[in-house]
């Protein structure tokens, strides 16, 4: 980060630039909204709208103006992981920019660099289940935070393969050979690698 | 002749308009390629100083053709043709390489290539060119002003006072438009909230008595046509059922009548009858059935003591002839319906500004007492939201700002402040923008206490009793619910439908919002592309009724100058050799513009009429008509300069367009929209001048493909279509590929279509090329 505090005063040294973070984000093969970054004029209704910035410190209008300031401290922010993608920022930005895919992207870019894996941590789960089941299956330690908030929920489960063979779908999990491929897959296209990443960074 | 020629002294002027040509063309470059007498280049050589200098040339080096190689002559061709006196003007020849070359092409090599194949066909041009002078005519002093708003009115009573004959046309009932049931208006200087109606009355009133001013109502235009000079239009009228010279609006009619329906002019907050006023200074001043609404049963005729009332009436049309046009037909309000997460149809105390400014106003639903819909208490608090569907890329929203929001938001929280003090009012906004003097109306509104917070709210939700607004405070950084019992939101102003209808009906041209486009957005805001059609007020863009006037006022002014100055015509038309002539008549017929008459025994043509297409030539057996102007050798020698020096590897196309397709094309590079570098537009008077012999000189000499575009409207149309399919079957005889001349339709608002089909037939050719 070239910008620089000092007695309260942010200061905007003549070499920063500080649109390079922003033309990073505008670059990534997943931002699809060009120019609409650059065109926000921090109305806020993204975050009116926002149920994480409802429920905690998460504010999709000031992740967006940390963005075009070139703040790059908004990489190792608790709060972008607060962003569930329910999309409704996206679709509702007067100006056509996305904060939600801008947080994904900021997220990618602090998993990329290796600041993220204590947030990736819980979630390790998913990874596993593409190994075990084939799908991204919720990890268990999600369960009894889930039972809580969804009334109902752990019973569906348990009863979810009875339900579907009630059904005729078959079982969840596809058969081991497909599990075995997608296994191999994973592993040739270095998925497995970054998940031991993540699990030693853990250790 | 030809020995002549070679003998011609020639300049070539080149402008760089302020970096707009040089930034992007190498004009060294294009200098070392030309072999002319003059070579000048200067900043701006439409200013005073470029008349010196070209001057200066001419007299100097005893020029005796001038090309300016600068921007359109659609902009500039008037200027240069005063400049280059005392040469002839049609000596000069201007190489457009700005509006179809610097502004549509961001490869400067290949740019600069272009431009030296546009100023070669310039050059070439003016060697083949004849002296010849403009025609002038006088425009006839009657107007139509469509439209009977504020802006209608004031440009019709300008005109009037002027001595011109007006007619002025207006859809509804009666005329007065959005001031009269605005309530109060906003005034930056004054400070204050003035009544609208008592500004309105006056001038309503002076264009009532104005005897030059014929006032048509429940009436619009459904057709026009444009001869030359003259619009023909046609106008439709719908029975009033109500005969307005015997009526006395005594109102009997309407006690009588048993069928309420909602009162549009209170948008629907109130009740009517199927037989009304629109309002009580409604002019004419008389009352008007709703036929969609009457049952027929008959009450009101019983009732009327002065028999006025017939329950039936046929639709009217008739046409006028008028020598200009001023397009006035305003704007309507974004439905608030498109942004149900402020829940408009959810909510009763969810409003828009216009039924606040109807509840707020003394001759409104409440007579002025401010209630909610729901329950008619007083509310306690009120949430204006700014910006709902103007600066909002949402679909069906708006991109431009509406102009007007926040001082009409402004407004209407004074009023409410200055009545009801223990009413809070808060307005939600994302800029606040209050230009010049209405600043101090910003300040003014501040000091009543009404409370702003920046934010742009997402969403209105009840809970309990109370709406609540769900915003970001963003100078707070806080995500807050705002408890309210009213929200009024400020609808964005959009072209209304009828302003829609006009610019098709008048083929004038429209920004990609819809409203009439002005023909030159800095130097001609009143003008539009179609000559003799003018704009004024919210049907050219958003704003305020002082706007309005002086742009309505303006508007006339545009005209008399019209009517005063004359119309100069360009001299390329049809003449009559009167000794070859027999005056068979055969020509009267065959001219498509109706411009041949037999009189005394001698054919005349109507110069306002002829559009110079030369069809009545090839109908004449006595060779008895030219057309002024050395066109034929002109339009060769453009087609040969334009070709000079291609390189085998390299693809050019000739596109030939007249008035308006040329000022589609234009409106290409107006826009910074691109087109690949192939394209080469020549200007023609009108398509049919362009012969096949033309086209199948072009490509037989390298041209690798021809682009005719002609406007559908145009009377020749269908011949030129007909003339292109027999020439394509020509020329693939001779074994040339026949998709290499394409015909398309063009349109002056549609100039994005154009630069599609030019991308698209760039790359037909490139695809033909490789198979080939």
């Amino acid at each position: 980060m070239k910008n620089s505090k000092s007695n309260n005063t942010y200061e905007i040294k003549i070499e920063d630039s500080p649109l390079s973070l922003a033309e990073d984000i505008i670059n990534d093969i997943k931002f699809s909204k060009e120019k609409g970054l650059l065109k926000c004029v921090q109305c806020g209704m993204c975050t009116s709208t926002c149920p994480a910035a409802q429920h905690s410190n998460y504010n999709p209008r000031d992740m967006i103006e940390r963005v075009l300031e070139g703040d790059k401290t908004i990489l190792e922010d608790d709060d972008i992981w607060n962003c569930f993608y329910c999309y409704t920022c996206h679709s509702i930005c007067p100006v056509g920019n996305s904060a939600c895919e801008i947080n994904q992207i900021l997220k990618q870019i602090s998993i990329s660099e290796g600041k993220a894996d204590e947030k990736l941590k819980p979630f390790l789960g998913f990874a596993d289940s593409y190994y075990s089941m084939a799908i991204g299956a919720i990890p268990s330690n999600f369960f009894e935070e889930i039972s809580e908030d969804v009334p109902g929920w752990w019973d569906f489960r348990m009863k979810l393969e009875d339900i579907r063979e009630e059904l005729g779908l078959g079982t969840i999990s596809p058969p081991q050979e497909v599990v075995d491929e997608v296994s191999t897959l994973l592993d040739k296209c270095g998925f497995k690698k970054c998940i031991d990443k993540i699990r030693e960074a853990d250790e | 002749m030809s020995d002549n020629k070679s003998d011609l002294k020639i300049g070539v002027f080149i402008c760089k308009c302020g970096g707009n040509i040089s930034e992007t063309i190498d004009l060294e470059a294009l200098k070392a390629s030309l072999n002319v007498e003059v070579i000048e280049e200067f900043e701006n050589l439409c200013s005073l100083n470029g008349r010196k200098i070209i001057r200066d040339g001419i007299l100097n080096k005893n020029l005796d053709r001038v090309v300016i190689a600068a921007c359109s002559p659609i902009s500039h061709e008037k200027t240069f043709q005063d400049y280059v006196q005392p040469l002839n003007a049609y000596y000069m020849d201007m190489a457009n390489i700005r509006e179809q070359c610097s502004w549509v092409h961001d490869d400067n090599e290949k740019a600069t290539a272009k431009a030296i194949n546009i100023v070669n066909a310039s050059i070439e041009k003016v060697k083949e060119a004849h002296a010849v002078d403009p025609i002038i005519i006088h425009a006839s002093d009657k107007v139509a002003v469509i439209g009977g708003g504020i802006s209608g009115m004031n440009a019709a009573l300008s005109l009037a006072k002027q001595g011109n004959k007006v007619t002025l046309i207006e859809q509804s009932p009666s005329i007065g438009g959005h001031m009269a049931k605005i309530g109060k208006v906003f005034s930056p200087v004054k400070i204050a909230e003035e009544c609208g109606m008592c500004l309105l009355n006056p001038i309503l009133n002076e264009v009532v008595w104005n005897d030059n001013i014929e006032i048509i109502t429940n009436a619009k235009v459904i057709s026009s046509e444009k001869r030359s000079g003259t619009f023909n239009l046609v106008i439709e009228k719908s029975p009033r059922y109500v005969n307005p010279e015997r009526c006395i609006s005594c109102g009997k009619c309407a006690e009588a009548c048993s069928k309420e329906v909602p009162n549009s002019w209170n948008d629907n907050l109130s009740m009517r009858k199927a037989i009304y006023k629109p309002f009580s200074q409604a002019y004419p001043e008389a009352y008007v059935v709703d036929m969609e609404n009457c049952d027929k049963c008959g009450d009101c005729l019983r009732a009327c003591p002065m028999r006025a009332i017939k329950l039936k009436g046929e639709k009217e049309k008739f046409p006028i002839s008028v020598g200009s046009v001023i397009i006035a037909t305003g704007h309507k309000l974004f439905d608030p319906n498109l942004r149900p997460e402020y829940g408009y149809d959810r909510y009763e105390d969810v409003i828009t500004q216009s039924e606040l400014g109807r509840i707020m106003g003394v001759n409104g639903p409440t007579k002025g007492k401010l209630e909610k819909l729901s329950n008619g208490e007083v509310p306690k608090r009120v949430v204006m939201i700014q910006c709902v569907g103007s600066r909002d890329e949402k679909p069906e929203g708006h991109l431009y700002c509406s102009r007007v929001c926040c001082m009409v938001a402004l407004k209407n929280a004074n009023i409410i402040k200055h009545k009801y003090p223990n009413t809070d009012v808060v307005i939600c906004y994302t800029d606040i923008r209050t230009p010049g003097m209405f600043e101090k109306y910003y300040k003014h509104g501040q000091a009543n206490g009404i409370r702003f917070i920046r934010g742009r709210p997402g969403e209105i939700v009840k809970k309990g009793d109370n709406l609540v607004v769900r915003t970001e405070n963003t100078l707070k950084r806080q995500f807050e619910e705002i408890e309210a019992d009213m929200v009024v939101l400020s609808t964005a102003m959009e072209p209304s439908e009828g302003t829609k209808e006009i610019a098709k009906i008048m083929d004038v041209g429209t920004t990609e919002d819809s409203f009439i486009k002005e023909a030159h957005p800095k130097i001609k805001p009143i003008a539009t592309d179609v000559k003799g059609t003018f704009v004024c007020g919210t049907a050219h863009d958003p704003k305020d009724i002082t706007e309005s006037i002086m742009q309505a006022t303006a508007a006339a002014s545009k005209v008399s100058e019209f009517v005063h100055n004359g119309i100069d015509i360009e001299p390329f038309i049809a003449e009559i050799i009167e000794e070859k002539c027999t005056v068979c008549g055969d020509c009267i017929n065959f001219c498509k513009y109706k411009a041949m008459t037999m009189e005394d025994n001698q054919m005349v043509i109507d110069p306002m009429t002829c559009s110079g297409c030369g069809n009545c030539m090839t109908v004449c057996k006595q060779q008895a008509i030219t057309i002024n102007g050395n066109i034929d050798d002109k339009i060769t020698a453009t087609i040969d300069g334009m070709l000079e020096g291609k390189k085998d590897d390299e693809r050019r196309i000739l596109v030939f367009l007249d008035q308006i397709g040329y000022t589609a094309a234009d409106n290409i590079g107006v826009n910074r929209l691109k087109y690949p570098e192939s394209i080469h537009i020549i200007k023609v008077h009108s398509i049919n001048r362009v012969r096949p012999s033309h086209m199948q000189h072009a490509l037989e000499n390298s041209a690798d493909g021809i682009f005719i575009g002609e406007y559908p409207g145009d009377l020749m149309y269908d011949e030129v279509e007909n003339k292109i399919e027999r020439l394509r079957n020509r020329l693939e005889r001779r074994g040339i590929n026949r998709e290499r001349i394409m015909f398309a339709k063009v349109y002056i608002p549609y100039f994005t279509g154009l630069a599609n089909k030019l991308i698209a037939f760039d790359k037909e050719i490139a695809e033909l090329e490789d198979k080939e």
